[in-house]
């Protein structure tokens, strides 16, 4: 067990603190990014996905994503509700740290918590995302832009085509070209993020270093972490509980629109749009009609060209008569 | 001590109230049955995805009842009193967004609580029964997927079930008697609504309540199987009672579940296509968003031609669902750490990556087509 404690890799101490503190404090941070939609003070775009990956991780993320947002111009939500909900993340977040952190120095190595270990944790780690995440950031945009413009180029290869008697077909041709990129994008963003964890890893255990050993055995340590999660006074806990639960759900039927939301300007969603049905009878008649009535306008517009022509044509015969006794005059003048 | 002299005073109403039952139905022994179940090991979030569950299942009755007060389950009435749910009452476009977004909450949280009973080797015996109910389940919640997708009676609705039931009429022996039998006719229409309306209101709910039930009492027979790593001695030094602990991830589980599929309904409402057309138009018929692998899985050149679409439709979710009830019987290697069980671990892996990616090339795909 000693052994298996020294041994303990940057990353996974690093994964092991990381990954629950961010589960720790999303409840918490949903509840306000839920209210804060109810209110429209925030709107997402597509990429709710990112949205969402970058408030779980709020605990590395919380300065690295203005700096994306400023140096890439990539924002994935708008409203003055995404940074309040940053904002209001910070103490959370510095509450998830320190519960799990406190467990993990008793449970996984066997080491007595230093005071404010949980703020401690958040500024390192939000500064090392600070530096990082951007830097990963950028580098995971060009290999995949890069990876997927030559899974584009390989797809289209002569060589490939004569696999096929009648080329790619579609399906595997978009296939072949996401397992191409998706690979290399995935196994570089797995190789980035096992650095992140594994920097934020050896910061914990240099915290540890300092910290002294917890004197009780096993059994100890677990009933200690165990109680350390328990409230003192369970009864007042409840109530806090059940009444801020009251008080949030009031507020979220208070502030939910009673008709659709209509989606911010920046934020629009693509409409799927689909073409009117096609209907032959009444397809057939109103093409009739449009034929019958464009074949009368051809009429019409023959007829008013013959008119023309044909009053051209008196007006030329009128005019080449004075013409013709006007032309014909000076020969006769100049007829010797 | 002088205390103990003092009589005890009377019990209040609801004292009275509580042991009037407990004498008739053993109100307290049910409840330290239900409550005080070990949980060895103690209490983890990876176990939250069964109560979750549970509670996606009635906010779903919740907000399918209050839907059924306004939809009218037929052929000339579904989209516009769909569209009136949406338009004009009063919360409606919430109450179908949330029932919309949570049948895809219902089926994100089944892969995951299989996958936690795959990954955890809690499908080894005597959990087998266990494990082949809850197959049967995981069938309820894609049929609920399946037959509540048409009931909106718009183009989406219509063509993905067309499609459907295409691919079920591909099933040797019972699909064509199934497919008709959903359809009710060559194409579909007023029949094939009120089928669909029936088999998703009453008969699905029936089955899944008894299933569920039955499934619940299998665990509870069985005892819960605990982590699959750690010595005895750190086993048994974890392990607590269902109550209050497991009780509290299950909330905070249940909650963070509600949150998130409000959240989805604020990000995009259910908005309707045009209304049901034998005409597809310029439309793109596909299925919903968890379904969309396995559309574009049936795309690739392999799954072309008769025997073709028989081997992708039928023959591989046929074989593939045998294994998955056949599992517990093949696999009868006691380990359960899943660190130590390579295949399962990359055959998990394998499926996944395969969902993830034919996922992606779905999207490309719509794409591509539009």
């Amino acid at each position: 067990m000693a052994d298996e404690r020294e041994s303990m890799s940057p990353t996974s101490i690093g994964l092991g603190v990381l990954w629950p503190a961010c589960w720790t404090g999303l409840p918490i941070k949903l509840v306000i990014a839920l209210l804060a939609m109810a209110m429209g003070l925030m709107q997402f775009e597509n990429r709710l996905g990112l949205a969402f990956v970058m408030l779980l991780a709020s605990p590395v993320t919380v300065f690295a994503a203005p700096i994306i947002t400023m140096a890439f111009d990539s924002h994935f939500g708008e409203g003055i509700g995404v940074p309040l909900l940053f904002l209001l993340s910070i103490p959370i977040d510095i509450w998830a740290l320190g519960v799990v952190g406190r467990t993990f120095f008793l449970e996984r190595f066997r080491k007595e918590p230093p005071e404010g270990l949980g703020l401690t944790l958040w500024w390192r780690s939000a500064v090392v995302g600070a530096f990082f995440l951007p830097a990963l950031w950028f580098l995971m945009s060009t290999v995949t832009e890069i990876a997927m413009s030559t899974s584009h180029s390989v797809v289209e290869m002569e060589s490939l085509r004569f696999l096929f008697s009648t080329g790619l077909p579609v399906a595997e041709r978009i296939g072949l070209e996401v397992t191409l990129w998706g690979t290399v994008a995935s196994v570089i963003l797995i190789v980035l993020l096992t650095i992140g964890v594994s920097i934020i890893g050896r910061i914990i255990r240099s915290a540890a270093e300092a910290a002294r050993p917890a004197p009780e055995n096993y059994q100890g340590l677990i009933t200690r972490w165990d109680l350390m999660r328990v409230p003192a006074d369970q009864g007042l806990l409840l109530s806090a509980f059940t009444g801020t639960g009251v008080v949030l759900t009031l507020l979220f039927w208070a502030a939910l629109p009673v008709t659709t939301p209509h989606p911010h300007e920046c934020c629009k969603q693509p409409e799927a749009k689909v073409q009117p049905p096609f209907k032959p009878l009444e397809t057939l008649n109103q093409d009739e009609q449009l034929i019958a009535r464009l074949a009368a306008q051809v009429e019409e517009l023959e007829r008013q060209k013959a008119e023309t022509e044909a009053g051209k044509d008196e007006k030329e015969k009128g005019t080449g008569k004075i013409q013709g006794g006007q032309e014909a005059a000076p020969p006769a003048v100049t007829k010797p | 001590m002088e205390r103990s002299s003092i009589p005890s005073a009377q019990p209040t109403a609801t004292e009275r109230f509580i042991a009037f039952l407990d004498a008739r139905v053993g109100l307290k022994e049910m409840q330290a049955k239900m409550l005080n179940e070990p949980v060895p090991g103690g209490s983890r979030w990876a176990y939250v995805f069964g109560s979750v569950l549970l509670f996606l299942f009635f906010m779903q009755a919740v907000t399918g009842i209050l839907l059924m007060f306004y939809y009218v389950p037929t052929a000339d009435h579904a989209y516009a009193s769909t569209q009136y749910i949406i338009h004009e009452v009063d919360y409606g476009w919430f109450l179908l967004s949330y029932h919309f977004w949570g049948s895809s909450a219902m089926a994100v949280c089944v892969v995951a609580h299989m996958s936690q009973v795959f990954l955890w080797g809690a499908y080894k015996p005597p959990r087998e029964l266990l494990w082949i109910v809850g197959l049967a389940l995981f069938g309820i919640v894609i049929g609920f997927g399946f037959t509540g997708y048409l009931l909106p009676w718009d183009q989406r609705a219509y063509w993905a079930t067309t499609v459907g039931v295409e691919i079920l009429d591909k099933t040797p022996v019972l699909g064509d008697f199934m497919a008709r039998f959903l359809k009710g006719g060559p194409t579909p229409g007023q029949l094939t609504l009120s089928r669909f309306f029936v088999i998703h209101v009453m008969i699905l709910p029936a089955a899944l309540m008894a299933l569920a039930g039955l499934h619940l009492f299998l665990f509870r027979v069985a005892a819960p199987a605990g982590p699959f790593r750690g010595t005895p001695e750190e086993i048994k030094a974890k392990t607590d009672y269902f109550f209050p602990r497991q009780i509290w991830k299950d909330i905070v589980g249940m909650a963070v579940v509600f949150a998130g599929i409000c959240g989805l309904t604020f990000w995009e409402p259910v908005v309707l296509l045009e209304e049901a057309t034998p005409d597809p138009g310029d439309y793109h018929p596909e299925p919903e968003w968890y379904f969309l692998f396995y559309f574009q899985l049936l795309r690739l050149k392999i799954f072309s031609g008769e025997f073709g679409q028989f081997l992708g439709a039928v023959a591989l979710p046929a074989v593939f669902m045998v294994l998955l009830v056949a599992l517990p019987f093949i696999d009868k290697d006691p380990e359960r750490n899943i660190f130590k069980r390579p295949v399962a671990l990359i055959s998990w892996i394998v499926v996944m990556v395969v969902m993830a990616l034919f996922t992606v090339s779905a999207v490309i795909n719509r794409e591509f087509l539009d």
